[in-house]
């Protein structure tokens, strides 16, 4: 059998051979991570079936939990796992034509690491080594960030570092209060320990915890960095940080919330915090005229979607903010690489700028296109049954709270669908001046935008591929009971 | 008896018509201290437009005129001129609203084939002085339908015959009043005579006319009178058992409707429209209200 | 015949166009031609069928099921009929236009949709059919750039908040019921709270009532009508707008029920009332509008939505005639206003794009089969007697007459006046009047314009002679609905409170015509002359210095121009403005420096913690 230790060691591994690689041939060095990505798609594809049985608990070092290192390998961390591992690799496809200047070798390393880090976030078991993973993909990707080395990265990468190193101490201090309180670090025990969140120290630990995670997670008022990061960096950056470090940031708040601390009493609160963060990235969003800072304000009113959500904390609910996370995963990924072709040629960032690029760029134009169609929720694409069952999921509810909650995450929507329609018209229907010569994407790129695509299509119109991880992914996040019985035995 | 109907109505339209057309002009030159032409003068005139050479502008000037003269006609076959009509099965009052617009309308085609700014300022008045006189015009139509409780002339003018007629009877008198209040408006009569004014806009829509066109819009314009009034006699004042007493009738609404003619000046089509959707339209209105909320 | 076919015949056929485009433009054209009239071939042949079939097992555990009955017989022909002439008429209007199997593509599956939506047997697959309709015909709004774009979004705006309300109800029933076929949801309906009932159809009524643009869902269609293409403005008026008509149709007397419709209320405030005279406003405003418009298309556009108010006021009226009349009226709606739509397209090709009404006139002369054709249609709208519009109009004032709602039928009978007016402008200032001498030497309309045009103007006529064709059809789904049969006669109704009969008409109308005519013909002959040599009191008429259709209705404008302001649609737009701003105020959270960040995420944390502390309230 293989151990999900792989899919950590492997990456890591590999990720410290780029250097080396790079030595031999800058080319080669861009395929060690499309290798170390197909290498844990397939691994965790192939755990799946195991895991949907029966959660797989590796401890390193063959120290029983609590006292050794543990890592979970749950259903939700199968799923985020094989999604970090499919964006990874189709990212790094693209990257292959994409960066082509600057420091590259440095560029794949880093890269690399980030997805050991992300990957890390969602399989470790541990409150510390959660903290470890997470400064691990925290910190590649600030230094992505100033990748170009213009002066608006670097400056959007110092605001990302204060901020994410302040939420990072957060979290630290937080990891220390719980381990002066209950003199460990392994979740399930701490869950296993903790009655309830009443009490001021836990809640006091609970809050920082949250706070330190929010930052990346990118829930309102503490995203702001996240328009300038997702903006500065480099379009393949951009997707993996709106694609995959702020949704596991997410992942890892409501792991804390859900399951080590298992504070059913703030949910309702998340449910407005969601709401907020969605309402608030939309109208933002809709006020924006740069293409990328459009798509950032966007990805803000997706985490809190998402986060709506699964704050509902009920089956269904879950299993929908779980397959929003998919949804936007491959939808936003999508977009960022697309809009990084068409900034590429236009030289602008300005939504203006885009027009006429649905005849010089038709391809890009409509891998774009299916991205938006899919992010706004239109049938047949991914995003529709997710939304759909988020919907779905909160009107099952009694109550007019939720109805008249779901009401505004209906009325986003139409916020989200006016300004992306409004780019798809400037794309395809105004008109231009000059006619330029049609010059698409590289075909490397095309590629990869089409492997979203096929995907966004497919799962689109037979979600029932992915719900039956989705829906037990849902019952481990919503069980603790069971996680702490899986992992303490 | 029906197929004799299909014949004698038209006829009598047309004669009664032309006699109306005839006696306006006697009646307007009495009022006015003239002797006047005789009565018979139209159908003098009539036949001797048929025998003059005229100018066409192209196939739909003909046929439009044809198209208005034809359709007057049908709709007379849709009055019971004291007797049954010969249509009385095929829509009602309803059909009839309808194809009261066809005789403009067909002026209209046919006058639109020419580049005539008379033509197109006459039409234009028209339509707008329609629109005007219909306000007040379908309250009393409606007032009178749902009062009944049918859409068939036929029907009503038999309801009345049982009871009152309807000017007569409690909330219809209102919508006898306005009837009459819009009466030249529909007749097309000074003070509403913007369409066709002569001295301003050349007859309008009748400004290219000569000869057999000048006939055919003639005769429409009798026919055109004789529905107005033959429209109040059946719906308002009961109808009439036999053609004698019919005619007696329309007499008399005919003279009411030109003693207004010859007591005003001429209004502006705006001027026009803002009398009608005042006095008129206020009396149908409460008619219409009283009717709905009353009832029979 | 199945179902599942069509609809793959549909869907595919609007990729493979697409895709044969980039290939050969000519394949492409007869493909399209082809596949548009296979589907109308394929929706013939299920005549008088009614059955179901599941096509799809369960998305997200709701399985997906097809069917036909005589409701979804009537709107897919009339779907695929119009579908068809418009695919032909734009044989000729794109010609040489770019991206044209964009256009084609997007046309077909625009029609393939709308296929889908009326063959739908539960509610989520009409949803989804419903989107992919919805922004499909949003990128071919928005396919003339320019205005159009505005035009466009305007639609999708407020199309998706309609489907978004929709989504609403649809899960809201799911969640009650645990089904979304139709007869599960109507079984469970029938058992359903009243406030329950008013809620869903309330949902479902702003999804419906958007595409059909009834008032004051109405400020997408003028725009969007007038900008798109005007073939596929023929199907957006013609047809697509006619999908709420259905829905409306299928949620009151399907879903909800005959019965449960006609009782339901509030207090005293019947529902079905309230959207009779929402009907009747939607009649009102709009035509008045049109009637001040100099934009051919955008008249036309604002007629369809006083139209669309007959067919709103009919069926939510609720009695036999009623519902037959508005069922029977979206039919001819179907036919007059696409028919007239393609007289403006015609128009627009050989003037190559104008449909100013200030500036034509006089084409009777260039186009003489267009205006012929464009007489029956603007005769059918005005519902001039042997026409189609007549009859269904004539059922609807009829009903309204002796069910005592003489109000209802004054708004319904005025707007026929308010119609005659803005018909009559249309035709004279295109093709009556003065000719520019610009225009002097343009040719006629070519033949696939004029086929499909011919086709639309002789059904027209067809049904307005032979009403009794399509009444026996919308009479079965009537007494589907659970109302009495309407004694449908060949050329008209049987009944005992004035019965229509077209054919005495007919006879009446030849009859006198000749009769006329022979008399008109024993005078003395005409001299033809040319259209200037007119008679102007000793005047001459100068030439192409005055355009006398300029501000045709003038006197009428001045009077009445204070009270036609669609302040609906200024309302829409200064709500849009508020969300931009309110959007702008909101990115100055962000202020661009970090200690202010910084300070937010302390903040949050402080607040948190002295929450807890003070109130404890988790």
């Amino acid at each position: 059998m293989v151990s999900p230790v792989l899919l950590l060691a492997v990456p890591l591994g590999l990720a410290l051979c780029v250097p080396l690689v790079g030595r031999v041939s800058r080319r080669a060095a861009g395929f060690v991570p499309v290798i170390a990505s197909l290498f844990n798609l397939v691994v965790s594809i192939r755990l799946l079936p195991t895991v949907l049985e029966e959660p797989i608990v590796a401890n390193l070092g063959g120290f029983p939990p609590p006292f050794g290192i543990t890592l979970f390998a749950g259903p939700v961390g199968m799923l985020l796992s094989a999604l970090i591992a499919l964006a990874g690799l189709v990212v790094s496809l693209y990257a292959l034509s994409y960066i082509k200047t600057g420091p590259t070798v440095r560029y794949h390393t880093l890269y690399m690491l980030l997805l050991v880090g992300a990957t890390g976030v969602v399989l470790t078991g541990d409150v510390f080594n959660l903290f470890v993973f997470f400064e691990i993909l925290c910190i590649s990707s600030y230094a992505l960030v100033a990748y170009v080395g213009d002066r608006a990265g670097i400056e959007a990468s110092v605001k990302y570092l204060i901020q994410g190193a302040l939420g990072s101490a957060l979290l630290l201090i937080g990891i220390g209060l719980l381990y002066g309180l209950f003199g460990t670090l392994n979740m399930a025990d701490i869950a296993a320990r903790i009655d309830s969140v009443d009490s001021v120290p836990v809640f006091v630990a609970m809050a920082l915890i949250v706070v330190g995670l929010g930052v990346e997670a990118a829930i309102f008022p503490l995203n702001a960095w996240l328009p300038d990061a997702h903006s500065s960096a480099p379009s393949s950056i951009s997707a993996i940080l709106s694609g995959i470090a702020i949704q596991v940031g997410l992942y890892a708040v409501v792991r804390m919330v859900f399951t080590v601390f298992g504070a059913s009493s703030v949910l309702l609160f998340f449910v407005f915090l969601g709401l907020l963060t969605l309402l608030i990235g939309e109208l933002c969003a809709f006020a924006q005229n740069n293409i990328k800072r459009m798509l950032a304000y966007s990805s803000i009113g997706q985490m809190g979607l998402i986060m709506f959500a699964l704050a509902i904390a009920t089956t269904g609910s879950v299993t929908g903010g779980l397959f929003q996370m998919v949804s936007h995963t491959l939808s936003k990924a999508l977009l960022f690489l697309a809009v990084g072709y068409m900034v590429y040629r236009s030289g602008s960032l300005e939504i203006s700028s885009l027009e006429g690029m649905g005849r010089r760029m038709p391809l890009t134009s409509f891998a774009f296109t299916i991205g938006v169609f899919s992010l706004v929720g239109l049938p047949p694409f991914i995003g529709f049954p997710s939304k759909l069952l988020i919907v779905r999921s909160a009107l099952a509810e009694q109550g007019v709270l939720l109805q008249v909650l779901i009401g505004l995450v209906l009325l986003a929507t139409v916020i989200e669908g006016a300004y992306f329609f409004r780019v798809i018209q400037t794309v395809y229907f105004k008109k231009e001046e000059g006619q330029e010569a049609r010059q698409d994407a590289p075909p490397m790129a095309l590629l990869s935008m089409f492997v979203f695509v096929a995907f966004i299509v497919v799962i689109g119109v037979y979600p029932n591929l992915i719900t039956d991880v989705l829906e037990s992914g849902a019952s481990e996040l919503l069980e603790r009971a069971n996680y702490i019985g899986s992992v303490l035995g | 008896m029906r197929i004799l109907w299909f014949v004698l109505s038209p006829l009598m339209a047309l004669a009664v018509g032309l006699f109306f057309l005839g006696l306006s002009r006697r009646f307007m030159a009495r009022i006015q201290w003239r002797v006047g032409p005789p009565l018979y003068q139209p159908l003098i005139d009539i036949l001797r437009q048929f025998t003059q050479k005229s100018v066409s502008h192209g196939p739909l000037f003909d046929l439009g005129v044809v198209l208005s003269l034809a359709s007057s006609f049908i709709v007379v076959l849709f009055m019971p001129l004291g007797g049954t009509a010969p249509l009385s099965s095929s829509g009602g009052l309803l059909a009839v609203l309808y194809l009261m617009l066809l005789g403009p309308l067909g002026i209209a085609l046919s006058g639109g084939e020419a580049a005539n700014p008379n033509v197109s300022i006459g039409i234009s008045r028209k339509l707008i002085l329609a629109v005007g006189y219909e306000v007040p015009f379908l309250m009393i139509v409606l007032a009178l339908m749902t009062y009944y409780g049918t859409i068939s002339i036929g029907e009503i003018v038999a309801a009345q015959r049982e009871s009152a007629s309807a000017i007569a009877s409690f909330p219809l008198v209102f919508s006898g009043i306005a009837y009459l209040l819009i009466l030249p408006a529909m007749l097309g009569v000074r003070p509403f005579e913007v369409v066709g004014a002569a001295q301003e806009i050349s007859s309008g829509p009748a400004a290219e006319y000569g000869g057999p066109y000048l006939a055919l819009a003639t005769i429409q314009h009798g026919l055109t009178m004789f529905i107005g009034i033959s429209l109040f006699v059946n719906l308002l004042w009961g109808g009439a058992s036999n053609p004698v007493v019919f005619f007696l009738k329309m007499l008399v609404v005919f003279a009411f409707g030109f003693w207004v003619n010859a007591a005003f000046p001429r209004l502006r089509v705006e001027q026009a429209v803002r009398y009608l959707w005042r006095w008129p339209t206020l009396i149908a209105f409460v008619g219409l209200i009283l009717v709905a909320t009353i009832g029979r | 015949m199945s179902l599942g076919l069509l609809l793959i015949v549909a869907f595919g056929g609007s990729l493979l166009t697409y895709l044969l485009g980039k290939v050969s433009a000519r394949t492409r054209d007869a493909f399209a031609v082809l596949i548009s009239l296979a589907l109308v071939v394929m929706v013939a042949s299920l005549y008088g069928k009614a059955f179901r079939v599941p096509f799809y097992g369960g998305f997200l555990g709701m399985p997906l099921v097809l069917r036909i009955d005589g409701l979804s017989w009537l709107f897919a022909i009339a779907a695929s009929v119009l579908g068809c002439l418009s695919v032909v008429f734009s044989l000729g209007y794109m010609k040489g236009k770019e991206r044209t199997s964009f256009y084609y593509s997007m046309l077909l599956l625009v029609i393939a949709a709308m296929l889908g939506v009326v063959l739908s047997g539960d509610l989520l697959s009409l949803f989804i059919f419903w989107e992919i309709m919805s922004w499909s015909t949003f990128l071919l709004i928005s396919y003339n750039g320019g205005p159009a774009l505005a035009a466009g979004m305007k639609y999708f705006v407020m199309s998706f908040v309609g489907s978004l309300a929709m989504l609403a109800g649809v899960l809201t029933l799911h969640g009650s019921f645990g089904t979304l076929e139709f007869t599960g949801v109507a079984a469970g309906m029938s058992s359903a709270s009243p406030g329950y009932v008013l809620a869903i159809l309330v949902l479902f009524g702003v999804a419906f009532g958007t595409k059909n643009a009834i008032w004051p869902f109405h400020a997408w269609l003028p725009p969007a009508h007038s900008e798109a293409p005007s073939p596929f403005s023929a199907v957006l008026s013609g047809i697509l707008i006619k999908m709420g008509v259905y829905g409306f149709l299928l949620l009151m007397f399907v879903i909800v029920g005959l019965r449960t419709f006609l009782s339901l209320g509030v207090g005293r405030i019947e529902f079905h009332t309230v959207l009779s005279i929402i009907g009747a406003i939607t009649i009102l405003l709009p035509t008045f509008i049109a009637i001040f418009q100099n934009d051919a298309k955008r008249l036309l556009a604002w007629s369809t939505v006083a139209q669309a108010g007959y067919i709103i006021l009919g069926i939510s009226f609720g009695t036999s005639l009623s519902v037959a009349g508005g069922m029977f009226h979206f039919l001819n709606h179907a036919v007059f206003k696409a028919l007239l739509f393609m007289v403006v397209g015609a128009v627009e090709y050989r003037t190559n794009g104008v449909r100013d009404l200030d500036s034509l006139g006089g084409l009777i002369k260039r186009m003489p089969v267009t205006f012929i054709v464009a007489v029956i249609g603007v005769c059918g709208l005005i519902g001039v007697p042997l026409t189609n519009g007549f009859v269904s109009k004539w059922l609807i004032y009829k009903t309204l007459i002796l069910e005592r709602s003489p109000f209802l039928a004054f708004a319904a009978l005025f707007g026929t006046w308010g119609t005659i007016l803005y018909s009559y402008k249309f035709l004279h200032n295109i093709f009556l009047g003065q000719l520019p001498q610009r225009y002097e030497d343009m040719e006629r309309a070519p033949f696939t314009m004029l086929l499909p045009m011919t086709i639309l103007s002789v059904v027209v006529v067809l049904f307005g002679v032979l009403p009794g064709i399509p009444l026996a059809v919308i009479d079965t789904i009537g007494v589907s609905f659970g109302f009495e049969s309407l004694h449908v006669t060949p050329w008209g109704i049987a009944s005992d409170t004035g019965a229509l009969n077209t054919v005495n008409m007919l006879v009446a109308a030849l009859v006198g015509l000749v009769v006329v005519w022979c008399v008109f013909r024993s005078g003395a002959r005409s001299v033809s002359v040319g259209q200037a040599d007119s008679y102007a009191a000793g005047a001459a008429v100068p030439r192409d210095k005055y355009q006398y259709s300029v501000r045709f209705y003038a006197p009428l404008r001045r009077m009445m121009a204070p009270y036609l302001k669609d302040f609906v649609d200024s309302f829409y737009m200064r709500l849009a403005g508020w969300v931009r701003g309110l959007g702008d105020g909101l990115r100055r959270i962000y202020t661009g420096y970090v200690g202010d960040y910084v300070m937010y995420i302390l903040v949050f944390l402080a607040v948190l913690i002295f929450v807890q502390i003070a109130w404890s309230p988790w």
